[in-house]
């Protein structure tokens, strides 16, 4: 795997170890500019990390790891903050401040990294809920919000600053399917009229399969498949065939072959 | 300089040794101080976090400083009165009373009173930002979690411990003449005995002795919750090592402080 112009992120050889235990095993991924790319796989598979490495939130114990041309893997805390600003990271629970309104949570970074009088930061946090589908919130505490909304509302704040990659950690999990299709949709949307690059970390089979470009499967800190959600629904490979089966609407019954 | 390390020990290994747990701790604190102190000297200022903590470390623990020093002074005094007319010494009274309150019992119970009021708040909050990703979200938010969480805190508490400390001085000194005037000691007699036995530096040495405090009992806290794991049960524990080490240091730098400010005098 070699640098290419067009990688938004490239990874290479990602080893992260912690407490004697290895959770990637020498992983490598790639995403180009303007792809959605899912990583599918079970709980403690070691998908989350990855995305943290990728965020640079957490640090590599060995490999590399490249953000537009940058490899922010050796980088400090300190050097690692201009960079942050190309990435958008959507936590699972939102990971929403809950002792501010909606308002100051999407007008935070804006008023932080950028010189802009108060109206304009107000248009752009109004304009960045209205792309979520939210309005009229603003003056909400996280805690008056449902789940879906939560995640509307920390997409809005991850948008706000402009980023070039969007980073989703479950955006599904905890939603009801007519949430969960909405979020769907919204990367979906968000990837073709922006041109975000987006990743996806998800266990739900569905959803990443409806919205990305792209998949690759994880298991035990490996990278165990990879391919087009096409491909990815046709593979042979025992662990991939394995958690479809799972996800499957199959009834027990029907999936033990009785 | 690796700032990170003070919140990225999510799975950090559970040291079985003592001396393993002293020292992480002991390393950790460290680091967040060195971050600290680099954050006070440069960098944004989060004006609005720094107000918001004074008004909590500051205006609303002065009450209840109020009241336990007063409470304190008149013990001080019932004490050192009872004994002290019967052989004719009233006039030691308030000299007593205002001596202890300035070299050890405003601080400490300044200290005390914050560690339990502010020290588990501040400890509660972040690790509950810690354990939701909140802290997460903030570094990839490109804010530093230091910068916006720790020196805030820091700074309204070395600003805000010694307003304290004379406030407590102040309300400890005023218990014990109420108390006086019941051994019939006159308002005039107690006010000369402070002239008398406490010098300007007893004051001042106290107030020193709350601006240790409180980077002790700030630093700690943030520390504590900054490095919480693993969910609510996390938080609790965060929050309940918070005071008792912040307490536990506070008593032991008292000792060091007391040796170096008052004994050689």
């Amino acid at each position: 795997m070699k640098t290419n112009s067009t990688d938004a992120i490239l990874v290479k050889s990602l080893v992260y170890a912690v407490n004697g235990t290895t959770i990637l095993k020498g992983v490598d991924f790639r995403a180009a500019y303007g792809e959605i790319v899912g990583i599918m796989g079970a709980s403690g598979s070691g998908k989350t990390t990855l995305l943290k490495c990728i965020a640079g939130l957490l640090r590599p114990t060995a490999g590399e790891v490249w953000i537009e041309g940058v490899n922010i893997a050796p980088l400090s805390e300190r050097e690692k903050m201009p960079l942050r600003l190309r990435l958008g990271i959507v936590f699972q629970y939102a990971a929403l401040f809950d002792y501010m309104t909606v308002y100051e949570n999407v007008a935070f970074g804006l008023e932080r990294h950028r010189r802009l009088p108060r109206s304009e930061i107000a248009r752009i946090v109004k304009e960045r809920l209205a792309w979520v589908g939210l309005e009229g919130v603003e003056h909400l505490y996280p805690s008056q919000l449902s789940g879906g909304m939560r995640k509307r509302v920390g997409l809005a704040r991850a948008l706000a600053l402009d980023p070039h990659i969007v980073l989703f950690d479950e955006p599904t999990s905890g939603l009801d399917p007519v949430n969960a299709y909405q979020i769907d949709r919204l990367i979906h949307r968000l990837n073709r009229e922006l041109g975000l690059t987006a990743v996806v970390v998800s266990h739900d089979v569905t959803s990443l399969f409806r919205t990305t470009d792209r998949i690759v499967v994880i298991d035990s800190g490996q990278i165990v498949e990879e391919g087009t959600p096409e491909a990815i629904r046709q593979s042979e490979h025992p662990k991939v065939q394995a958690f479809l089966r799972m996800a499957s609407t199959e009834s027990l019954e029907e999936q033990a072959g009785i | 300089m690796r700032e990170e390390l003070v919140w990225q020990d999510e799975e950090a290994p559970q040291r079985a040794s003592v001396a393993g747990v002293v020292l992480e701790f002991i390393g950790g604190l460290t680091l967040l101080l060195v971050a600290s102190v680099r954050g006070l000297l440069a960098g944004r200022k989060e004006w609005r976090e720094m107000l918001h903590q004074m008004a909590f470390i500051g205006a609303t623990s002065a009450p209840i400083v109020v009241l336990t020093s007063a409470f304190t002074g008149a013990v001080i005094t019932l004490y050192s009165a009872s004994l002290l007319v019967r052989v004719g010494g009233g006039s030691f009274v308030g000299g007593a009373t205002a001596l202890a309150m300035a070299r050890e019992l405003a601080p400490i119970l300044t200290g005390i009173m914050v560690t339990a009021r502010c020290g588990s708040a501040i400890a509660a909050q972040l690790g509950t930002m810690k354990i939701t990703e909140q802290i997460d979200a903030l570094r990839a938010l490109a804010v530093s979690p230091v910068q916006y969480l720790v020196v805030p805190r820091l700074i309204a508490g070395l600003l805000m411990f010694p307003l304290l400390g004379a406030i407590a001085n102040f309300a400890g000194v005023l218990g014990g003449g109420v108390v006086a005037t019941a051994f019939e000691i006159s308002p005039f007699t107690y006010l000369r005995s402070i002239q008398l036995f406490v010098e300007p530096f007893d004051f001042i040495g106290g107030l020193i002795k709350t601006l240790v405090f409180a980077l002790i009992i700030i630093m700690v806290s943030c520390h504590q919750g900054l490095s919480a794991r693993g969910g609510a049960v996390g938080v609790g524990h965060a929050t309940t090592r918070a005071v008792v080490l912040s307490m536990v240091l506070v008593f032991i730098a008292n000792y060091f402080l007391a040796d170096a400010l008052f004994a050689r005098r």
